[in-house]
């Protein structure tokens, strides 16, 4: 991975790199893929799930329930007057 | 021990080991009448303490409810005497990438306690009749479970909710159990177990039973390649005493092993750089009340100063996995993998009961060893505790011998939903060798 993919890989993740650390992953994440070439010797596979093992849906009975300490979790988010407090955006 | 006797014992333990994120101070909070004391890896939600995962990001983040599983322990009894730190969302096998400090080997301090749950591998070590409740993504209950001279139970991926818990990858994340010895775990870990609705991949799991046994075991020759002397001697010492106890021991080969290690950290790194999205500075830990930055200037600069540099490598990794033009040759081949990985065990499955492999390659390293890694060696150092995680499979580390006083684990690997069994065998391995306690106990 060279530098400029680890810029643009760090703009879609929302971080802002220092040179220094841009020039540090790069080096380490080449080092990493390099590893992991490995994966291309593998075989393909038709027939894969997305988790290790199989999981069915299956609903609760939908009541209404009050939320264990509702007021505690206002606090928490810092609510007022009913909404949920954003930062102020000038 | 009285309440008292037990507050001073978890301020003295956490004071030379810091194990602790946070704990009980009030030495009143001791005196409750409970069965048992536990803790819990601070990736856990519980109403008394934060729940920071090892990181600046979720710094004063209070949960306003109990995880399921400290929960049901609580129900049975339990008094939840702290939470323990880890490694950054769980990002480490060393313990040394926590954002509140570095646990210390009970065995040896100058030494790791292995990660990422490294505070709760302490505890488990120091604390008499303690039980800490670990989180095993690729490795992080067996590998402090080696170093620190403890039992490390995984269960089946959806044996335990993992409602509040703090997620890392959820398609590989399990809640277990470490503690000095076996029987703690078969007692509590029935408790944690079971369907629950708040998690949907507890939902299909059938009951858990602990009986069964280990009469046999393969040794895939693959994880004996790439180990310490002193470890390669200590583990064939204790395949030896398995065989005395009437164990068959197979050696095989499981050459899919070797594209479980890349597999894993793709998987894991791509699952958590979507999870890590949700911490930007707005719904937890050190919330933003006025900017005058754009949201997305705002988020960059947020993660950028409170995420710790092992974070922002998964991330930078994991993020990359999953672009477009990519995603078929990393993500989906991953995937690919997993399956390929599980048929490879199911296929020893078919002819003995376990898989039997050391648990790490060497004893807990120096901090000033673990300084020097480079990342690749780092993640190197899972390539024995990855596969069964990335399986999804139940597994248990057990102490297995002590070089140069160092505890070091073996691992063994069962089929999907029989972890009974492991603690059957854990049971009968305790009545043959003897765990050592560290000398400078609590």
């Amino acid at each position: 991975m060279d530098e400029e993919m680890v810029r643009k890989v760090a703009r879609v993740a929302r971080l802002d790199l220092t040179d220094e650390e841009v020039g540090r992953y790069a080096a380490e994440l080449e080092d990493i893929l390099s590893a992991f070439e490995v994966l291309d010797e593998a075989p393909a596979m038709e027939d894969f799930d997305p988790g290790p093992v199989p999981v069915e849906d299956r609903l609760r009975d939908d009541e209404v329930k009050p939320y264990p300490d509702p007021e505690r979790l206002r606090r928490e988010m810092r609510a007022a007057d009913g909404w949920v407090r954003g930062p102020r955006l000038t | 021990m009285t309440g008292k006797d037990l507050a001073t014992t978890v301020r003295l333990a956490d004071e030379r080991y810091r194990m602790f994120a946070e704990k009980l101070e009030d030495p009143l909070a001791y005196e409750g009448g409970h069965s048992f004391h536990f803790s819990a890896k601070d990736n856990l939600c519980s109403v008394e303490f934060q729940a920071r995962a090892g990181s600046r990001i979720l710094e004063g983040y209070n949960p306003p409810f109990d995880a399921t599983a400290i929960k049901r322990l609580k129900e049975a009894g339990g008094l939840l005497i702290g939470k323990t730190n880890m490694d950054e969302f769980g990002f480490g096998s060393f313990g040394t990438n926590s954002d509140i400090g570095v646990p210390l080997n009970p065995f040896d301090t100058t030494r790791c306690c292995g990660g990422s749950s490294g505070g709760a591998g302490a505890a488990a070590s120091v604390l008499d009749g303690h039980l800490s409740i670990g989180v095993s993504t690729g490795g992080s209950i067996s590998c402090p479970a080696s170093f620190c001279g403890v039992v490390g139970l995984v269960p089946t991926y959806g044996r335990v909710s993992r409602w509040g818990l703090i997620d890392y990858g959820n398609s590989l994340d399990k809640i277990g159990l470490l503690a000095s010895s076996s029987d703690m775990i078969a007692r509590y870990l029935p408790v944690i177990s079971g369907p629950d609705a708040l998690d949907p991949t507890s939902q299909v799991q059938p009951p858990l039973s602990i009986e069964g046994d280990v009469g046999s075991v393969a040794i895939p020759e693959e994880a004996l390649a790439g180990l310490s002397d002193g470890v390669r001697k200590a583990f064939e010492e204790a395949v030896g005493r398995l065989e005395g106890m009437g164990v068959e021991v197979r050696r095989v080969a499981m050459p899919e092993l070797r594209f479980a290690l890349p597999a894993y950290y793709i998987l894991a790194t791509a699952e958590a750089s979507t999870n890590l999205a949700r911490y930007c500075g707005m719904r937890y830990g050190d919330i933003v009340e006025e900017t005058d930055l754009g949201f997305n200037e705002l988020f960059s600069q947020v993660r950028s100063k409170d995420l710790g540099n092992e974070a922002k490598r998964r991330i930078l990794l994991g993020t990359f996995c999953r672009m477009v033009g990519l995603r078929d040759r990393y993500y989906i081949k991953a995937l690919q993998v997993r399956k390929l990985v599980i048929q490879a065990y199911e296929r020893q499955f078919r002819e003995v009961d376990a898989v039997l492999t050391p648990t790490m390659p060497f004893v807990a390293p120096r901090l000033d060893e673990v300084e020097k890694m480079s990342a690749l060696e780092a993640y190197h150092a899972d390539f024995l505790t990855v596969p069964p995680n990335l399986a999804g499979l139940p597994h248990i580390s057990l102490p297995c011998a002590y070089i140069d006083g160092l505890p070091a684990g073996m691992q063994l690997v069962a089929p999907h939903w029989e972890e009974g069994r492991l603690l059957s065998l854990a049971a009968r391995w305790e009545r043959e060798f003897q765990y050592r306690r560290p000398e400078g106990g609590a």
